[in-house]
């Protein structure tokens, strides 16, 4: 059946091949101007600035070399907090997330009544996640008279100065990626309603019990789900911007100074385009190494059901 | 389906609908560009909107936002070609932007009278020349300020201080009113601005040299001395410790602690009072002081224009908007609405216009400035344009947060702070 459909389809493609192509081309017109004039271009612009000392109110932009870069590596004592404080964001935030994405969606995986409201409810935040307004109320929450401080006073404990400690202040930052689960736990769900019952139910019958069919049938059967999600949240995790940007500011101490943020301070308050440019680029080709790395890793621990033909 | 076009049409009509009224009505869009508080924001529109009945011609598109968002926002206007007719200038900031040709000379327009001076002082016009030619006007005399709440002094037992006192004085009362009253005797003292004009009490220099390419002053003592008394102060609690400054963010000048009641002192430009006692409330009373000295040492004051209106070189309709910025600076009508708010206003018609019915603020922010005009320290060349970069590369990151937080010493920073300011400085 799969096969019939498939040698019809490379019929009529050959037959109407100029003709489709152009209505084609026609429909994705305005996403291809759009995506040459607003993101190709740009970025072929900022390669060659990377190499100048472009700065946007003098505007000489002379060809320097590899200057930058020099300075990036071995001068800027900021730009390697800037990559410190990443990391340390990436290798707690994006964990955590994906760990807490999973838990909230299995919990909503029944078929209970009423389960569709909360799905949507745990979504919310997630929709109005990188806005300004959470952000400004993140730092209600974890201001000095926030509702995490004045909890803990009710508890009888002095709550620290969040915002104000370089211990802390990441860590509401991180905080606030895992609160923002909702779009890699819906991607969960439909990762839970795929497996098929009757390995639970099996299991079953065999004496498994639930943290055995969670760890046997459960995890490596979401192997291509994690996966994906992982690769979204780590690319989204180095791009972190606004969150540090209206609550913490990079501060204290750089501890949130993170690379996007920095590369916005070089471009737009000190103006320096060239220099933010390799910043920039520098950060392009580690996400793209790093993606590089998870998809070789993906054949030792990624699952996928179909290799093994129809369950 | 056969409605579909008729939706697009009134969509584009109503899109286009601004510009077509605005071509049917003749209008010159003069585009205005200012930062600021939420106070003169309102006022500021107030005024625009006043100069707009009187002159139907004229249509005014203002823009406004915080001092950083502003330099962020016009810098990449001026990368785009996109400038407003009119911005705001600052002083430390106009020899930077006349040097890479973005503004307008406007010694024309003073010439044939769009502008008038008549009634300006050549001391409060001279702040906006930049190498023999007019490139601001100013809007208002402005001057740093240690504003006292009277009434937590009075509540505290405390007398007012001389007008001439001392740094060891100040201290002594920060850490009496925390000890008495249980509040901040002041805010964070780690503004950039106190470092530039610290060694002008002491020592009569500056925080840059005169060529702006290097620092100004050799001793790092003075400024050791200084972080010394801050970090004592942030332990007794007389001063505001910098972590809950952090803890705070950067909420503007409605903000400081003084407006909530929980110090007693503030430190900020003669001009915010005017939005400062606004969010405070009219029932409470603030006396202005000028920044303490050191034992023996002279003012650390000068008086500089809080602000230019400055016209750029990418400017649409550059005579409108000279004649705005002559309305602005000359009417008493706009001025009644400005009330001072960016300073006192450089007119004297003007200011004989606003005395006799002067708010509680303005009054004090006026005589103020007059205790100034007797006693100051000259006002020093415009920053270098590398200023930004070492405020926000080396001053704050590498000298002011480890030195509050306690990570390393005021003496061991010092040194660090001039070696890799001097680099940029002698770099740019």
């Amino acid at each position: 059946m799969a096969s019939a459909t498939l040698t019809k389809a490379k019929r009529s493609q050959r037959s109407n091949f100029g003709q489709d192509n152009l209505v084609g081309y026609l429909f994705i017109g305005p996403w291809l101007a759009a995506f040459f004039l607003f993101t190709l271009i740009p970025i072929t612009v900022s390669l060659a600035l990377s190499f100048t000392d472009y700065n946007i109110l003098s505007n000489s932009g002379d060809f320097i070399g590899l200057d930058n870069f020099q300075r990036m590596f071995f001068e800027d004592r900021r730009y390697a907090r800037s990559v410190n404080a990443t990391l340390n964001y990436v290798v707690f935030a994006v964990p955590l997330k994906l760990v807490f994405a999973l838990g909230v969606a299995m919990l909503l995986n029944t078929g209970r009544r009423g389960v569709s409201v909360y799905r949507a409810a745990f979504y919310a935040p997630s929709i109005v996640g990188g806005s300004i307004a959470v952000a400004v109320m993140w730092r209600e929450i974890f201001g000095n008279d926030g509702l995490v401080n004045f909890t803990l006073g009710l508890l009888g404990i002095e709550g620290p100065n969040w915002l104000g400690r370089p211990e802390t202040a990441i860590w509401t930052l991180i905080i606030l990626a895992a609160w923002q689960f909702g779009s890699p736990m819906l991607i969960f769900l439909a990762g839970l309603k795929n497996i098929p019952r009757h390995l639970y139910e099996s299991a079953e019958i065999d004496g498994a019990n639930a943290l055995q069919r969670f760890l046997r049938i459960t995890l490596p059967m979401l192997t291509p789900i994690i996966f994906f999600n992982l690769i979204m949240q780590l690319i989204s995790g180095f791009m972190v911007f606004t969150q540090a940007f209206i609550v913490t500011q990079g501060r204290p101490l750089d501890t949130t100074l993170f690379y996007a943020l920095y590369v916005y301070r070089r471009a737009f308050e000190l103006n320096e385009m060239g220099y933010a440019s390799a910043m920039a680029w520098v950060m392009l080709m580690v996400i793209a190494l790093l993606t590089a790395l998870v998809f070789r890793s993906s054949s030792y621990w990624v699952h996928y059901e179909s290799d093994e033909g129809p369950a | 389906m056969k409605r579909k076009p008729l939706f697009l049409i009134l969509c584009v009509m109503l899109l286009i609908a601004p510009t077509l009224l605005a071509a049917a009505q003749d209008q010159t869009v003069v585009r205005i560009s200012w930062w600021g508080s939420q106070n003169r924001h309102d006022r500021t529109i107030a005024a625009i909107e006043l100069y707009e009945e009187l002159n139907p011609a004229i249509d005014i598109v203002y823009e406004f936002q915080g001092w950083g968002d502003h330099w962020t926002k016009l810098s990449t206007q001026a990368a785009g070609g996109e400038l407003p007719d009119i911005m705001q200038h600052d002083y430390a900031r106009l020899e930077e932007w006349v040097a890479n040709g973005l503004l307008l000379p406007l010694d024309s327009y003073i010439e044939d009278g769009t502008i008038d001076t008549t009634y300006i002082a050549d001391s409060s016009l001279a702040g906006g020349m930049v190498a023999g030619q007019m490139y601001g006007i100013n809007l208002g005399n402005n001057s740093e300020v240690f504003t006292l709440d009277t009434d937590a002094f009075a509540a505290a037992g405390l007398e007012l201080p001389p007008l001439d006192w001392t740094w060891t004085q100040f201290e002594d009362i920060a850490n009496q009113i925390q000890s008495e009253l249980d509040i901040h005797g002041i805010g964070v003292l780690t503004s950039d601005q106190l470092w530039k004009s610290y060694y002008m009490g002491c020592c009569d220099q500056w925080a840059y040299a005169p060529d702006g390419r290097s620092l100004g002053y050799e001793d790092d003592q003075p400024l050791i001395d200084y972080y010394d008394m801050l970090l004592r102060l942030q332990e007794s609690g007389g001063m505001q410790s910098y972590e809950d400054n952090i803890a705070r963010g950067d909420q503007g000048v409605e903000a400081q602690l003084i407006v909530s009641q929980e110090a007693a002192m503030a430190y900020h430009w003669s001009n915010q009072i005017v939005a400062v006692w606004n969010a405070a409330g009219p029932e409470r009373n603030f006396v202005m002081y000028p920044i303490p000295r050191p034992e023996g040492g002279q003012s650390q004051n000068y008086i500089k224009p809080s602000q230019f209106f400055s016209i750029t070189s990418q400017a649409d309709n550059p005579d409108e908007a000279a004649a705005f910025i002559d309305w602005f600076t000359n009417s008493v009508e706009a001025n009644q609405i400005l009330e001072a708010e960016r300073g006192v206003p450089v007119s004297s018609v003007v200011r004989d216009s606003l005395m006799p019915n002067l708010g509680p603020a303005q009054a004090e922010m006026f005589s103020y400035l007059g205790i100034i005009e007797m006693d100051n320290s000259s006002i020093r060349p415009a920053d270098p344009a590398a200023h930004a970069d070492v405020v926000s590369s080396i001053f704050v990151p590498e000298f002011v947060e480890p030195v509050m937080y306690g990570m390393i010493s005021p003496a061991e920073a010092a040194p660090y702070l001039r070696e890799e300011a001097n680099r940029i400085l002698a770099a740019q």
